[in-house]
């Protein structure tokens, strides 16, 4: 883009906006870290609550869920870092972020509610979820990471109503469809791009 | 052709229209991030840049990032407005059937 006297014609002014502003597109899909971290997360927090309960009897299994503590930091840290060192930040960057730290607060939020009743909090927790992923797969126009917002939905459902024996698998099924498989694909789609 | 006289000449030219359209959709970007998205060379592009800036179209900001010099560019109202109305110029330039 030397010849900056040239004259342009329409199609070529449009061919540059529409060039220019699809650059700008890829900087949110590089997420796929905390999908894919949260999501394994939060898989072992929610076997290791299963398993402590089914196995030891523990009275208080959900007490792995504290992890989550640790992890919102490594999330946070990456995040600011990454944020740091990218040479663009766009509006839809800005947008995914706060939707997924206004999840963050209301999560927060739900477990002070919840604090004395921890062992129903999952359908509440995945319903919430399902609202920043579905959102986000609109704003980086990502089909698996809406029909995994959809997911969680659904998994909602399912932890609420299908009793106790089955309902605390809910939340690491809804991680595999929410979290890990739109996080692999995504990472995935991130290397095809680079290549 | 009548009708390319109408759009704003600031921006009626490729790199400086190039520069445009990275910053209307962006909150910020760093001076080299738009060198390597336009391919410019530092010297052409910088001209550019202090042009749209000198028609306030743009703000640049300078700063220190682990001890290296940063240029910061981002589109100022000014400059989205003057962004739209030439999209729509060249709209309307491009279907003239439809005005």
């Amino acid at each position: 883009m030397e010849n900056d006297e040239k004259v342009m014609t329409g199609e070529e002014s449009l061919r540059i906006i529409s060039e220019m502003i699809n650059r700008t597109k890829v900087n949110i899909r590089q997420g796929s870290f905390h999908l894919l971290f949260w999501g394994w997360l939060i898989v072992f927090c929610s076997l290791s609550e299963y398993l402590l309960f089914r196995l030891t009897g523990m009275e208080n299994p959900w007490i792995v869920w504290l992890l989550v503590i640790p992890g919102a930091f490594v999330s946070f840290i990456y995040g600011y870092v990454k944020g740091k060192k990218s040479p663009f930040h766009t509006y839809a960057d800005m947008l995914y972020m706060w939707t997924w730290i206004g999840f963050f607060i209301s999560a927060i939020v739900l477990f002070i509610i919840m604090s004395g009743k921890m062992e129903t909090v999952a359908p509440y927790i995945l319903m919430l979820a399902a609202i920043p992923t579905f959102i986000s797969g609109f704003i980086i126009k990502f089909n698996p990471l809406i029909f995994g917002g959809i997911s969680f939905w659904v998994f909602a459902l399912v932890a609420y109503f299908a009793g106790p024996s089955i309902g605390p698998l809910a939340v690491p099924a809804a991680m595999l469809t929410g979290y890990l498989f739109p996080g692999y694909m995504l990472k995935r789609k991130d290397h095809d791009d680079q290549v | 052709m009548t009708r390319f006289k109408d759009l704003d000449p600031m921006l009626h030219s490729q790199l400086r229209l190039a520069v445009i359209s990275l910053l209307v959709s962006t909150v910020s970007a760093e001076f080299t991030y738009i060198q390597e998205q336009t391919g410019a060379t530092a010297g052409n592009l910088s001209v550019q840049v202090t042009k749209l800036k000198e028609a306030g179209y743009i703000e640049v900001t300078k700063k220190f990032r682990e001890n290296y010099p940063q240029t910061l560019c981002r589109i100022t109202p000014l400059g989205r407005q003057r962004f739209i109305e030439y999209v729509n110029s060249l709209k309307d330039y491009l279907n003239p059937e439809k005005q």
